[in-house]
């Protein structure tokens, strides 16, 4: 047998660096003190910029098997589909159309009204569109990864919609992507206007029978919330533009031995669609407004 | 490197190997991580502790320390999270890596499972601990589906050290 084939060093005798145990108990501190850094102290975000820049390279290349499948799904789907979507489409527009011209002599007479009653005046909001990458791995959190970032100018805190409604809130910013916490996680909170009756409440993400839903906090159990009420942004917390929807409230109990009602509602954004529209947050908005000359 | 009873002598392992079945499990990591399933196994921890066992000079918990930052970035989890479980995990593959390999694969595999159900319980207690919710009952199905792929990982993993170092038409290994 030729030498080649066995393993021929022996294990080093005199220099057998740490004690197993010494690199246990070393690695262990380092990342319970990463862990409690990246709660608590934020010092870690340098390092996690500088990592996920790294492994983005990667991640597009994990990305590209489900790509090309939905390429070839819709390269297959046929003719027929294609036009019934279209003709929805242009039904859609021709829908909106009315409103959306609607909107431009609203905004006009807004304007002249606010300004004769000496309020501030609401402002345009600037937004881009972003397309979603993919739904954050981790189990614990709903988040989603969008393909703009820093460099695009993407603040942290910006609310993000789709079609339906608000989708959630930019809360980790990268060089070139960002990170999204959907409106049904559990630590995002949005502040929403009864559009019905005019009150205001604080959602939370929670969970509701394996769905995903929002729920109202601290309503008493008196208040006057009804099932299929619409809530919008209330804008009083200076991030979402006001009159956004959010969601349509769809389970009530209400119980008498808690003072507050458990209030449910189903999201009206898709959550899972393809793109997204950034908006700067309207305070920074406002800002910027206030610099410019 | 000290070799079970049953097992043929193997070849010397090529560390590019061992490099490049590092990357691929990283990357099939990442691509079974889209799909969101709890009870998907964790392919990576499977490879770090497979060459936590059978190399233990080459790939240690210094390894398994920087292939666990880089789940927990891709992951979006709490960093050092994955770390501290597959620095765990490659420290017991240290400390049981010249009794394991004198078992049949099936004693092996009856060894190995709970060391995989505790890096999945230390993943969980330190997001426990810092308020989030249980996940689900679904997440502890990995661990076994991950000692389940050990032979598979035995089978793929060891195939280019099974290789002759000079092939012969008239033997069969």
């Amino acid at each position: 047998m030729a030498l080649e084939s066995l393993d021929r060093s022996p294990p080093p005798f005199f220099r057998v660096g740490f004690a197993p145990l010494t690199k246990l108990i070393f690695f262990s501190a380092l990342s319970l003190l990463l862990v409690f850094g990246d709660k608590q102290l934020q010092f870690t975000k340098p390092l996690r910029a500088g990592l996920s820049t790294l492994i983005l390279p990667m991640q597009w290349l994990v990305l590209q098997p489900g790509e090309a499948l939905s390429a070839m799904g819709t390269y297959f789907q046929n003719l027929e589909q294609a036009q019934t979507n279209l003709k929805a489409a242009e039904l859609k527009v021709l829908q909106q159309s009315v409103r959306s011209q609607q909107v431009e002599q609203l905004q006009i007479e807004n304007q002249n009204l606010r300004q004769l009653m000496g309020l501030q005046s609401s402002m345009a909001v600037t937004s881009q569109t972003a397309e979603v990458l993919f739904d954050v791995p981790d189990p614990y959190n709903q988040r989603i990864v969008i393909d703009r970032g820093q460099l695009k100018n993407v603040a942290l805190g910006s609310p993000v919609i789709d079609a339906g409604g608000v989708v959630g809130q930019v809360t980790r910013v990268y060089p070139l992507t960002s990170e999204v916490t959907l409106l049904t996680d559990k630590d995002q909170s949005i502040p929403v206007l009864n559009s019905r009756t005019g009150a205001r409440n604080i959602t939370s993400g929670d969970v509701l029978a394996g769905q995903p839903m929002i729920e109202l906090k601290f309503v008493p159990a008196s208040a006057d919330v009804k099932e299929g009420d619409l809530l919008t942004t209330s804008g009083i917390d200076g991030v979402y533009p006001a009159g956004l929807k959010v969601a349509r409230i769809s389970h009530i109990e209400r119980r008498v031995d808690i003072s507050f009602a458990r209030i449910h509602a189903s999201p009206l954004a898709e959550l899972k669609g393809r793109h997204v529209l950034v908006l700067q947050p309207s305070a920074a908005s406002a800002l910027n407004k206030g610099k410019a000359p | 490197m000290i070799m079970s009873r049953r097992e043929a002598l193997l070849l010397p392992v090529s560390p590019w190997f061992i490099a490049l079945s590092l990357l691929m499990s990283l990357l099939l990591s990442m691509l079974l991580g889209l799909s969101q399933a709890l009870w998907l196994p964790d392919i990576l921890a499977v490879s770090i502790f497979f060459w936590g066992i059978h190399q233990p000079r080459r790939v240690g918990m210094a390894t398994a320390f920087i292939l666990g930052l880089w789940m927990d970035v891709q992951h979006s989890a709490l960093l050092g999270q994955h770390a501290l479980s597959y620095v765990v995990l490659s420290y017991f593959a240290f400390s049981m890596h010249r009794r394991l390999l004198w078992f049949p694969i099936k004693e092996q595999m009856l060894q190995i499972l709970p060391f995989f159900i505790l890096a999945e319980v230390i993943g969980l207690l330190i997001r426990l601990s810092t308020g989030d919710d249980f996940p689900g009952w679904a997440m502890l199905l990995s661990p076994f589906i991950e000692t389940m792929l050990w032979p598979v990982a035995n089978f793929i993993l060891l195939a280019p050290q099974r290789r002759a170092s000079d092939p012969d038409a008239n033997r069969p290994i």
